[in-house]
């Protein structure tokens, strides 16, 4: 009787002082108070405040399915086949989330510029620990967490631009994501119409949406948008239209254990028509060997291949089927200075050919020559991405008031990734711009 | 030509990508080295059928033993052909993905390439435990031929090898690393052990066994080697281990062993001792060996579906 009084009282102590001392942790890093009265969700949050959501997530995913199992295993009667199941599952499950809340907590400790070792306090005693911290004014967060919802991004333009015969038109209001019950908007309000025969750079830093933006462009990630190719809409054509959507991704997706030549042939086989004459779709391949340099190793395994020739390879591949809209993921990661310029002369060749070529590259000042256009994604102040600028290369270094491309991205990015910080400034003044021009 | 009438053209269908990667399937299998499972099937089964081809097909115990020993090296077989074969490669799938590969393509050629690699190691599996000197039964259960045990051992082996290889092949389209893969695998391996109806399993969990691939092979192959009709040779043995037990001060356990042998009655007393050890399970009639490799066959049906439906996911992956 004395034994379940202290037990329940026990229980009840350490949940007050999670929870009192969990909401005063949130109210110190900005975040909503009432979060700490749901175990599973302060922990969550408790993650999502330190920066580390992913661990958050797991860990309550995990806490949430111990829980179910330790309802089952309780409910069987000691011994029995399945209590040694559930209460196996049990324990495995609570193992695992203790390693994840070991994890969580280190995070804590950083965030608190507190030495990793309070995490040993903070696993063994966590109720008295988060009291403790959440109370004392000399625990302080180093930073405020981010909080989608309450911040004020630039305003978007609200304008959209012409569909162009020729070329690529793209109106894009936004792309969100559920995660987690909640929605997250990764781009927003890009308006961009990109003539045939151009080859455009597409600059951002890190986490500003380059390549859900590309995605986006393509299809193959479908956004709240329209997105026409030579006027076919992409969207509402993706079946049909994909095979004249060349994606070069920025790590060589290739099998090392077949030849260039019949990579190149299976390339072919997916990406060409099939009533293509067999002359005709050999002759294109052999094109390809010759145009990216490849015809020495034709019968080589990837795997032996250079940096330099399997970059060539991997755009050989989705260069076969010769698409209107060629897009690179950073083509030039790993080669050296003169690969690279060459890798991005036949890049402008095929622009000249009356493509539209994209291209995400860290390095753009040693090749900006040979682009005629420049797309500028930044994050605002909601993280989302949106377009800080479009238009040629000159007008570029006129509106951020910069001298090279690498200045430009400085311009834009974070202060804590070492950049000015003054995308929001940059995306208000182009989303200003682009009104006016549609007023 | 424009992007209109790119549009309007046929691209590779189903078939025709089936077919584009099983050759690459067979060239890799050639270049990554991949064949060395082949021989790998050659030294598990050597090493079995030394360990337990004395009493296969000879008498009950060794024939469970073997049966159980043969089922989990053909699930070994079959996992480990293809446990890596999709998350090894899964951001290239995703890459022709998009380039237009129909998921269900890619998938066949999987399948038709395990199958013909399941058959190679049952082959193995079955010519090895030959050479070892392992005595197979003449006369199968549905073909009373000489040849038919041989023919339905072959059956039975390859459907567990298969169902196990399309077992794998469905985790390896679920998980994203080979790490994963590879961590995931010995807990599979060690349920289907576990659940093979080998070991005495608690009522609430036989229903478990049913789901089994090793629970099935077993039984096929008990049943094939006709196990009920056996003699069972463990109990005399353990008497004869214990022959210096007095009994009563009459006379010892090996004067009545003794006895048994010298009147020819041994033989009778083994096989009622067998009679006694039957299980209806392993029924040697055609109609259980069809229901085990019918079990086999729908598994490995519904491991392919639900690699396929994982597979369709593939562009749900997180960057």
């Amino acid at each position: 009787m004395f034994s379940d009084f202290f037990s329940i009282s026990s229980d009840i102590i350490h949940q007050l002082c999670m929870i009192f001392g969990y909401y005063a942790l949130f109210k110190k890093s900005g975040r909503k108070g009432w979060y700490a009265l749901i175990p599973g969700v302060r922990d969550y949050q408790l993650a999502v405040t330190a920066e580390h959501e992913e661990e958050g997530k797991t860990f309550f995913i995990l806490s949430a399915c111990s829980f179910v199992c330790n309802l089952i295993f309780v409910y069987y009667d000691e011994g029995s086949a399945m209590w040694i199941v559930f209460g196996s599952a049990y324990f495995a499950l609570s193992l695992s989330s203790f390693f994840y809340s070991i994890r969580i907590y280190m995070a804590y400790c950083d965030l608190y510029r507190r030495h990793r070792r309070w995490t040993v306090l903070w696993a063994l005693f966590a109720p008295f620990v988060s009291l403790l911290w959440g109370y004392n004014k000399n625990f302080q967060p180093s930073h405020m967490a981010f909080d989608a919802e309450g911040s004020k991004a630039a305003a978007v333009s609200g304008a959209t631009v012409d569909t162009i015969g020729e070329g690529l038109t793209v109106n894009l209001t936004d792309r969100t994501v559920i995660d987690f019950f909640r929605k997250k908007a990764l781009l927003k309000d890009i308006h961009l119409s990109i003539p045939t025969g151009h080859m455009v750079l597409l600059l951002g830093g890190s986490g500003a949406g380059k390549t859900t933006f590309l995605n986006a462009l393509t299809g193959y990630e479908k956004a709240n948008a329209e997105v026409l190719l030579n006027g076919n809409n992409v969207y509402t054509n993706y079946e049909s239209m994909k095979y004249d959507l060349g994606f070069v991704p920025q790590q060589d997706l290739m099998r090392d254990g077949d030849t260039v030549n019949m990579t190149l042939n299976d390339a072919a086989g997916l990406r060409l028509p099939k009533n293509i004459p067999f002359k005709e779709r050999r002759e294109r391949i052999n094109g390809m060997l010759d145009k990216f340099g490849l015809h020495s190793v034709r019968n080589s395994l990837v795997e032996k291949l250079s940096g330099g020739q399997r970059k060539r390879l991997s755009i050989a591949m989705e260069f076969v089927s010769n698409p209107t809209l060629f897009i690179l993921d950073e083509p030039d990661s790993g080669l050296d200075g003169i690969v690279a310029r060459k890798l991005f002369e036949s890049l402008r060749s095929i622009a000249d050919e009356g493509k539209i070529v994209i291209v995400i590259t860290h390095t753009p000042d040693r090749v900006i020559d040979l682009f005629d256009d420049v797309i500028v994604l930044a994050k605002d102040t909601g993280r989302t991405g949106r377009l800080a600028f479009y238009g040629s290369i000159n007008e570029s270094f006129e509106f951020f008031g910069k001298k090279s491309m690498e200045e430009i991205l400085l311009s834009i990015n974070q202060m804590d990734e070492g950049g000015e910080g003054r995308s929001e400034e940059f995306i208000g003044k182009y989303s200003m711009k682009i009104s006016e021009q549609a007023v | 030509m424009n992007t209109k009438e790119k549009s309007d053209y046929k691209y590779t269908g189903h078939i025709g990508q089936t077919f584009i990667y099983l050759f690459k399937l067979f060239r890799i299998f050639i270049f990554r080295n991949d064949w060395k499972v082949l021989p790998m099937a050659a030294v598990i089964a050597g090493m079995v059928s030394m360990v337990v081809g004395k009493g296969l097909f000879l008498t009950m115990e060794g024939t469970l033993q073997g049966a159980f020993a043969l089922s989990c090296v053909c699930i070994w077989n079959g996992f480990f052909n293809s446990i890596q074969v999709i998350c090894r490669e899964r951001p290239v799938i995703k890459r022709e993905h998009r380039a237009g590969l129909h998921m269900t393509s890619y998938v066949c050629a999987h399948l038709i390439f395990q199958m013909l690699l399941s058959a190679a190691q049952s082959a193995i599996t079955i010519t090895v435990c030959k050479f070892s000197g392992v005595r197979f039964p003449e006369g199968g259960l549905i073909s009373p031929t000489p040849n038919g045990f041989i023919v339905e051992l072959f059956i039975t082996l390859f459907l567990i090898t298969y169902s196990s290889d399309i077992l794998a092949l469905m985790i390896s389209a679920i998980v994203h690393t080979t790490t994963t893969a590879m961590t995931v695998m010995p807990f599979m391996l060690i349920v289907q052990l576990v659940f093979a109806g080998y070991f005495n399993i608690p009522d609430i969990l036989k229903d478990v066994t049913d789901m089994m691939i090793s629970k099935w092979g077993t039984q096929g192959l008990c049943a094939l080697a006709r196990y009920n009709d056996l003699p069972a040779v463990l109990i005399w043995n353990r008497m004869v281990a214990a022959g210096n037990v007095d009994l009563g001060g009459i006379m010892k356990l090996s004067d009545v062993l003794r006895f048994v042998e010298e009147k020819g009655l041994k033989n009778r007393v083994l096989s009622e001792l067998g009679k006694a050890t039957q299980n209806a399970a392993y029924a040697s009639t055609a109609e259980n060996l069809i229901s085990c490799w019918g079990h086999l066959v729908v598994f490995s049906f519904v491991f392919s579906f639900l690699t396929v439906v994982f597979m369709e996911f593939i562009d749900r992956d997180k960057r």
